[in-house]
């Protein structure tokens, strides 16, 4: 197999291996006492809009509990495509952020596209030659977008007073190297000889031969192969763990009497042993948790006894 | 401007309070000279403890006084970083805590969104990520593994020593844990989990917290009944002494019931409300009487007293506290708690405990906004909204609203019997924190009282003046609904360091007091325009 191929097979695995671990990591988590945060996007819509809660309900137990997911899937959308919350928060970073997300969603659309290039058949000259047009467009479009976005997103990281003294090494690192995909992207896209979206369909397809593309593309799939792995060792797997920080905490208002695996998983960390060391906690050594709980902390009665 | 890695370097001072760089308050209170004076820090608190922060304390831990004694102290502290990563030790709150350290993009997206961080003029050290990054470096230096290596090569290199120690403590009794920070955070980080998560290891590992939070106020609770030290005894003294009160002051003969077997609500106040605002559970006794309740209160330990001021700052003492409340409640056979007005305490019982209680202990939790809610839209009291024709605003108490939803109900209250009813901006669930929130409103130790006025209020304030600027002459006789026990403590003590009171003529009280107000069974107005 061609090294561009290998190099791109055994990156994308170590991306999907990688992110798979740190989704699996999340979801064995034990289960947490609730953290909820509103507006939470459930329950009837007038109520969303200022944030109300079926706590709001007269007897609210009694009542049916929203687990629906479209208000959060509505919501979830927003962040994604608009950012929602930095634009209100953070004008200034928004123009740039959005910038930069929309390229890369719309380089991994160009990428699918050019995939799905190899897909087809050798004889299928006019569909080839309209998707390889598609995915060239797209990809002069992400490549575009990104690499404004993270050229923008790094001077204001480095000259915005409200940024600047929490910017770090790593984010530094980050945008320059998704400026330089995008850039790399781009040069290796007008290559005259062979573009950049012929040689990833070939790539994909393990029909290239080393040395036929130009530097720039060789560079634009290192970077990229460099990338992959590297992205679900950093912060930016936020992409999906926000499914996590929304979802699974702020937006987890699921009351225990309707939720019977919680309230057992509950029941089984209660028993796990605690280690804390201030007096306070025990009133034995490695108490259980349950223990820990019934115990008044006071080593001794309560004057209430 | 003040780095993340200062912390570790000793400094007298890493910064300070100017009130002239602070947000200005709207005359007549933007004249600097007006404030009362600073307290000072007594020598002892100077030679003990380090205020190197900012000049102020709030917990004072003892400095370690020899190089034994400060290592040994690092060594407990990076236990208890591990601890805090150890799904045996914190697994209510590990999932919470390792999402809000691992993915913070630092674009400061939250910043803005901090009353306390805006209103002291942007000052670094107040920023929700100056706190949440540097725990966040330590925790990734410290505790997870090749973080000695990463942290140099990422030059995010922290030195834990006594001094980085004292200042991280000081730093987390500097927010409120309002949550509006993490409202704002796109990549749904908590900036106030880190905070809780902070002071908890202090707590439950080195065992220190604030005295007010922890020995006299979740200890106390655990062994007398009450943070107040009220003992079940005095207390049904006290209420009986109330009653009586009623009784002269209204007319209604109305005896408080206790500890009776299958009524359909337990009552549980804030115990701090019958000894500083007793009109509170008086007019709540009014009420529920009124309107043919069958209700009782509780003598059991933690019955009658609502706080669980553990939810602050530690797993255990909360935990404690929850699940003896509810005792309290089962063993009465009652078929609901109301929970008073209180706000931390509706969040404690409702949200927070609601997966720890076993399924027999499971009873039903409601708020007294719905509560009341329900009442008074449902016409089983005769109210003349004429009465209180005076302005009010509502102050929405953060663990009620941001963190549980309670909205609308209480404005429905106010819509019904406050004719000049007027909102604050922002409001609901975007409102601003009065200052007092996670435990600052009984905090009053060293010369913290100052930061709380100066700092943490000072938004609130504001927005308070803002609401009635149409009637800012004190004669016009202005209320603040704050229907949270804790919020009125600062109210009270923000009022009177600003004089509030007397130069525009704002009082602060909870929303029964309205209600009873408005009932035209009494003779005479419930409120009495004292300020207390
Ligand atoms: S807490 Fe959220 S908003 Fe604030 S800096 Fe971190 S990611 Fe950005
Ligand atoms: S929780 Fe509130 S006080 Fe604390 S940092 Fe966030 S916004 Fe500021």
């Amino acid at each position: 197999m061609p090294p561009l191929t290998l190099a791109l097979i055994a990156a994308i695995s170590v991306f999907l291996l990688g992110n798979l671990c740190r989704v699996v990591k999340a979801m064995l988590m034990p289960v947490h006492l609730r953290w909820d945060l509103y507006p939470i996007p459930k329950g009837p819509r007038d109520r969303q809009r200022y944030g109300g809660s079926y706590f709001e309900e007269t007897e609210w137990w009694t009542k049916p509990i929203d687990t629906g997911l479209g208000g959060e899937v509505a919501f979830m959308l927003k962040e994604v495509f608009l950012l929602r919350g930095v634009f209100e928060n953070f004008r200034a970073l928004w123009v740039w952020s959005l910038l930069l997300h929309w390229g890369l969603y719309v380089y991994m659309v160009s990428a699918a596209t050019a995939v799905a290039v190899s897909a087809l058949g050798a004889h299928l000259v006019f569909e080839r030659t309209l998707l390889l047009n598609a995915a060239f467009a797209e990809c002069v479009d992400a490549c575009t977008l990104g690499g404004i976005g993270s050229l923008g997103l790094l001077a204001t990281r480095i000259f915005n007073s409200r940024l600047k003294g929490f910017t770090t090494r790593a984010t530094v690192f980050n945008l320059s190297l998704l400026a330089a995909i995008f850039g790399t992207g781009l040069i290796a896209l007008f290559h005259p000889n062979r573009g950049m979206l012929i040689a990833l369909a070939e790539i994909v397809a393990g029909r290239h031969a080393t040395g036929a593309y130009s530097s720039a593309t060789v560079c634009h799939f290192a970077l990229v192969a460099f990338f992959l792995v590297y992205f679900p060792f950093t912060h930016m797997t936020h992409m999906y763990m926000k499914y996590f920080t929304w979802h699974g905490v702020r937006w987890d208002d699921l009351p225990a009497r309707f939720d019977e695996g919680g309230r057992r998983a509950i029941a089984k960390n209660l028993a796990r042993r605690v280690f804390w060391r201030a007096p306070h906690i025990h009133e034995a050594a490695d108490q259980s948790w349950a223990a820990v709980v019934s115990s008044s902390g006071q080593l001794g009665k309560t004057e209430h006894d | 401007m003040i780095k993340i890695e200062d912390i570790a370097r000793p400094a007298d001072r890493l910064t300070e309070i100017v009130p002239e760089r602070m947000v200005p308050l709207p005359p007549p209170y933007d004249g600097v000279d007006a404030l009362p004076p600073r307290k000072r820090l007594t020598d002892r608190a100077r030679a003990n403890c380090d205020c190197s922060l900012d000049g102020f304390l709030a917990v004072g831990m003892t400095r370690p006084k020899t190089e034994e004694e400060e290592q040994q102290l690092i060594k407990r502290f990076i236990a208890g970083l591990d601890r805090l990563l150890s799904p045996d030790d914190n697994w209510a709150f590990l999932q919470q805590l390792t999402l809000s350290l691992d993915h913070c993009a630092r674009c400061q997206t939250c910043v803005e969104a901090c009353p306390i961080y805006t209103a002291s003029g942007r000052n670094e050290v107040y920023r929700p990520t100056f706190r949440s990054e540097l725990f966040r470096r330590i925790v990734n230096k410290y505790a997870k593994r090749g973080g000695k290596l990463l942290a140099k090569l990422k030059g995010e290199d922290i030195e834990v020593n006594a001094t980085t120690i004292l200042r991280l403590l000081e730093s987390a009794y500097r927010c409120t844990l309002c949550r509006r920070c993490a409202q704002a955070c796109p990549m749904g980080v908590d900036n106030a989990l880190l905070t809780r998560e902070i002071r908890k290891l202090f707590s439950m590992e080195l065992s220190i917290a604030p005295k007010e939070l922890h020995e006299n106020g979740s200890v106390m609770q655990l062994r007398v009944g009450s943070s107040t030290g009220l003992k079940p005894r005095v207390v049904k003294d006290t209420i009986e002494f109330l009653d009586d009160e009623i009784r002269e002051q209204t007319g209604l003969n109305i005896h408080t019931p206790w500890d009776k077997p299958g009524a359909d609500v337990l009552l549980i106040h804030n115990a701090g409300e019958i000894n500083a605002w007793p009109e509170n559970p008086m007019a709540f006794a009014i009420i529920l009487e009124a309107a043919g309740i069958s209700w009782t209160m509780s003598s059991d330990l933690a019955g009658y007293d609502s706080v669980n001021y553990g939810l602050w700052y530690d797993d255990a003492q909360f935990a404690r506290v929850a699940v003896r409340q509810v005792q309290a409640a089962k063993k009465l056979g009652v078929k609901k708690i109301v929970l008073g007005e209180c706000g931390h305490a509706h969040k404690a019982s409702m949200v927070t405990a609601d997966r720890l209680l076993p399924k027999d202990l499971d009873i039903p939790r409601e708020s007294s906004m719905t509560f009341l809610r329900d009442i008074v839209l449902s016409g089983r009291l005769k109210l003349d909204p004429a009465r209180n024709a005076f302005p009010v605003t509502l102050h929405d108490p953060c663990n009620m609203v941001r963190m549980m939803g309670i909205v609308k109900p209480q404005r429905d209250i106010l819509k019904a019997i406050c004719p000049q009813f007027r909102e604050m901006a922002p409001h609901g669930v975007e409102n601003y924190c009065c200052g007092g929130g996670s435990g600052f409103a009984v905090m009053s130790a060293f010369n913290f009282e100052d930061w709380r006025f100066l700092v943490a209020g000072r938004t609130k304030l504001k927005q308070i003046l803002e609401a009635f600027e149409d009637c800012p002459d004190p004669e016009t006789k202005k209320y603040v609904c704050a229907p949270c026990s804790n919020c009125k403590g600062q109210f009270r003590d923000l009022f009177n360091y600003y004089g509030v009171w007397k130069k525009s003529g704002i009082l602060y009280g909870g929303l029964v007091e309205l209600i009873v107000n408005a009932m035209t069974d009494l003779q005479k107005p419930y409120i009495k325009w004292e300020f207390h």
